[in-house]
């Protein structure tokens, strides 16, 4: 099976390579994902990433091709599937599942029900090149649709890892309700993915304390200042930490976290992890009337934290560069607790000790960690943002998965999705 | 005339008086010096035919093999496959234990049944009354542990698994539960409680004869710790379990109607039914325990507080039985229709579960096995 799948890829890659070499081309470098069943039904997507601006998210803008002698009269159909899975397998009892699938779109492909569809590049371009069997399909993501996030399963945990999955998957069938048969449905893992908003706010977030004493006058005050409201996925978080002792009590030492909340909204659940920390006794003891002003710096990185169970990380495939998730935005107008799926947001936690009677005083500042959107880091490119098509096409010129050769197209083949069924 | 003679001679009347000339009554054959052992009720019944103390052993026999390959099979895997070592299955590994302490009374009952009579006089009867006792107390007390473990588990899916620790203590504290009211009436203790010969005189448990208050406070006494307690744990931890489910499935249901969602996938048919299927799991352990422990209850209590008439020996015999059947369907309750048992099973000794692949193939996608093994037990 594998082995046909690999003729085809290459058979595809030598027409391509044929067609390239023509002159006149646009030259656009994309990548382009598919996945096929082999040698009959063939999914091509540009980019496996879709980004949610809150007002809107990408559509999922594909082309599928199949052989009509294998259609044979049939149709295709076409789903998005949201899959949470908020408990682990092995410990699935009494019948219990952790997993819930849902159909967030859905719609038939072949024949298409839509006599002009407006066409993205990416998809003109594969419908030129792939011929009159190729047909070309677009999806949406329901608006308030999460985001995909994975926790970072631990070292005993086998099964797959918890978090919030999406994947298109098409099949060949005579009704839409039908449940796509094994043989004939072909499924790939999309990403739902939000990044930062153009600006980064100017606000500095900031938090003020102070703690007192029950027999002995005097406070203890603490102001916690960053320099961003949003920080970039690799950034250092500098924190700026003025304490201020006006009591008898002294400062024995500073803890500074990185806290990432995570709420996993469907069984209403939420926990806290350290993603990064340090602990210092510099300027310590803070004595009584004296005060102590520093910045302290923290990255929170996947890479520090791997192995540990439960980070939440954002939704990857297979071997992607792996990051913290990124904060959760909710689009404007919505309460908090409207937001579906897991909900992550980050804040600064400090913590003083003031000794063994003293007890602890702690503030936390919350800041956001995400990624730039890669279209908006390129300014000269912001202009051509009014109209979609140049958007879908910057967008491809931004990703920018350059390669050598002067291949305009380069087709990757996803690993088949395997939806839970048993290889037969 | 020599009708009515003739009638007399085979009538019933005859046949009673041959009866009772022939059939001993129960306690005949046990000497002056063990006297003491026998409570003065039961001797005012016949002794119980010879065919009845074989229906028995054969019973017991059975059960014996039962209990010992389904609790062997669980401990064997439990203590082989590291990927089965989770603080979840040490509650039911240890549910397996327990139900062997039961299972070592099983050869005692079959030699009885022979002799008629409890083999080793009261040091006989206090072994077989304290594997009896620490067995059922335990796996009484066991099962709302394991009610406990589930419902952390479905109730919190993300955080609220046990750690081994955790689970090692509570494993230690179903072992303490179990002792104290074990170890107390045994003759060499002596403190609380009495164990005797009970129905056929050949089987042992606590005394709920005696009529003296400290009897009574006894049977009152157990009758709280070993089943009202754990009782009331189960039904609570069932319970909130089921609540948890469906306040999950209640959120899900919600995000996917804001998401405008067409289909749930699967909802149609199994996922659906999720509440009823884990209601109709924690409904069948909880009638197990009922059925386990229900008859020992009504009979001590009977014996202690109400018309102790109604306790023949053959009645006074099946508590016990109840009880041992119950403890050679746990493993197949708890283990053998777990998933991830079964899968090991599957993989060491495929001949066992043949059924298996045909079972899983029936239910088409290989996502829904888990649900229905556990269905196959409701």
């Amino acid at each position: 099976m594998e082995r046909v799948a690999d003729l085809t890829v290459n058979n595809l890659a030598s027409q391509l390579e044929d067609t390239s070499t023509k002159p006149g081309q646009d030259q656009i470098n994309s990548r382009i994902f598919m996945t096929s069943f082999p040698g009959k039904v063939t999914v091509y997507l540009g980019k496996r990433d879709f980004i949610d601006h809150l007002e809107e998210v990408d559509p999922i803008d594909g082309v599928i091709v199949v052989e009509n002698e294998y259609l044979k009269g049939r149709k295709v159909f076409g789903q998005i599937i949201t899959t949470y899975r908020y408990g682990r397998e092995e410990d699935e009892v009494m019948g219990v599942k952790f997993s819930k699938e849902m159909i967030v779109d859905r719609g038939q492909i072949v024949p298409s029900t839509n006599e002009k569809p407006e066409l993205t590049v990416i998809q003109e371009k594969l419908l030129k090149k792939l011929g009159p069997n190729a047909y070309p399909f677009t999806f949406h993501f329901p608006s308030g649709a999460p985001s995909s996030v994975t926790l970072q399963p631990g070292d005993e945990d086998t099964g797959k890892p918890l978090g919030v999955e999406h994947a298109i998957k098409t099949f060949v069938g005579d009704s839409i309700d039908e449940k796509g048969h094994k043989r004939s449905s072909v499924a790939l893992a999309i990403k739902k993915l939000q990044y930062a908003p153009p600006s980064r706010g100017r606000r500095l977030p900031s938090s003020l304390v102070s703690k007192g004493f029950t027999f002995s006058q005097g406070k203890i005050n603490l102001e916690v200042t960053l320099d961003r409201e949003i920080y970039y996925h690799g950034e250092k978080v500098a924190a700026t930490i003025v304490v201020n002792n006006t009591s008898r009590k002294s400062v024995k030492n500073i803890k500074c976290y990185v806290v990432q909340h995570c709420e996993v909204t469907m069984v209403n659940s939420q926990f806290s992890r350290y993603v990064a920390s340090l602990e210092t006794r510099e300027g310590c003891p803070v004595t009584p009337g004296a005060a102590f002003t520093k910045t302290f710096y923290l990255v929170p990185l996947a890479s520090s934290n791997k192995d540990r169970r439960g980070i939440a990380l954002d939704g990857h495939l297979k071997d992607d560069d792996v990051n913290l998730a990124s904060s959760t935005l909710i689009g404007e107008g919505k309460c908090p607790s409207e937001a579906m799926g897991i909900v992550i947001s980050y804040s600064l936690r400090v913590k003083l000790s003031c000794g063994t009677l003293g007890g602890e005083l702690q503030t936390d500042v919350p800041f956001k960690l995400m990624n730039p959107d890669p279209l908006l880091a390129d300014k000269d490119k912001t202009n051509a943002l009014k109209k979609s098509k140049s958007i879908d096409r910057a967008r491809y010129e931004n990703s920018c998965y350059a390669t050598d050769d002067d291949d305009n197209i380069v087709f990757e083949d996803f690993a088949r999705l395997r939806l839970n069924e048993p290889d037969e | 005339m020599e009708l009515v003679e003739f009638i007399n001679a085979t009538g019933p009347r005859f046949m009673a008086q041959r009866f009772i000339e022939e059939q001993h009554m129960l306690g005949w054959n046990i000497p002056p010096e063990h006297a003491d052992l026998v409570h003065i009720h039961w001797r005012n019944y016949p002794a119980p035919d010879n065919v009845w103390h074989f229906v028995m052993a054969a019973v017991y026999f059975i059960l014996m093999l039962l209990s010992t390959s389904g609790n062997g099979i669980v401990i064997y895997l439990f203590m082989t496959t590291k990927s089965l070592k989770t603080p979840s299955n040490l509650f039911i590994f240890n549910q397996a234990l327990l139900d062997l302490c039961m299972m070592v009374n099983m050869p005692m009952l079959v030699v009885n049944s022979f002799y008629q009579r409890v083999i080793g006089w009261e040091t006989g009867c206090d072994i077989y009354g304290l594997f009896g006792s620490i067995s059922g107390f335990g796996s009484a007390m066991n099962n709302a542990v394991i009610a406990y473990d589930r419902y952390r588990t479905i109730a919190f899916p993300i955080d609220g698994r046990l750690s081994m620790g955790k689970a090692f203590i509570l494993m230690c504290f179903v072992w303490f539960w179990a002792l104290p009211f074990s170890l107390s009436p045994m003759k060499s203790v002596d403190l609380f409680g009495k164990y005797v010969p009970e129905g056929f005189l050949t089987t042992c448990s606590f005394d709920y004869l005696t009529d003296d208050d400290h009897t009574r406070y006894f049977v009152a006494t157990i009758f709280v710790w070993a089943y009202v307690i754990p009782l009331l744990l189960i039904v609570f931890f069932y319970v909130q379990l089921l609540g948890h489910v469906r306040g999950h499935e209640r959120m899900l249901k919600e995000q996917a109607k804001k998401m405008n969602v067409k289909s749930l996938v699967g909802n149609q048919d199994k996922e659906k039914s999720a509440e009823i299927r884990i209601a109709k799991v924690a409904i069948l352990i909880f009638c197990l325990f009922l059925i386990s422990w229900t008859p020992y209850a009504t009979i001590a209590l009977t014996g202690c507080f109400g018309n102790r008439n109604v306790i023949t020996p053959m009645f006074g015999m099946l508590p016990a039985v109840a009880a041992k059947i119950v403890s050679c369907i746990d493993p197949w309750i708890y283990a053998i229709n777990h998933p991830r048992f079964r899968a090991e099973l599957a993989k060491r000794c495929p001949c066992l579960i043949t059924d298996e692949k045909s079972s899983s193939d029936a239910q088409s996608t290989g996502t829904h096995a888990t649900a229905a093994t556990e269905e196959t037990v409701s």
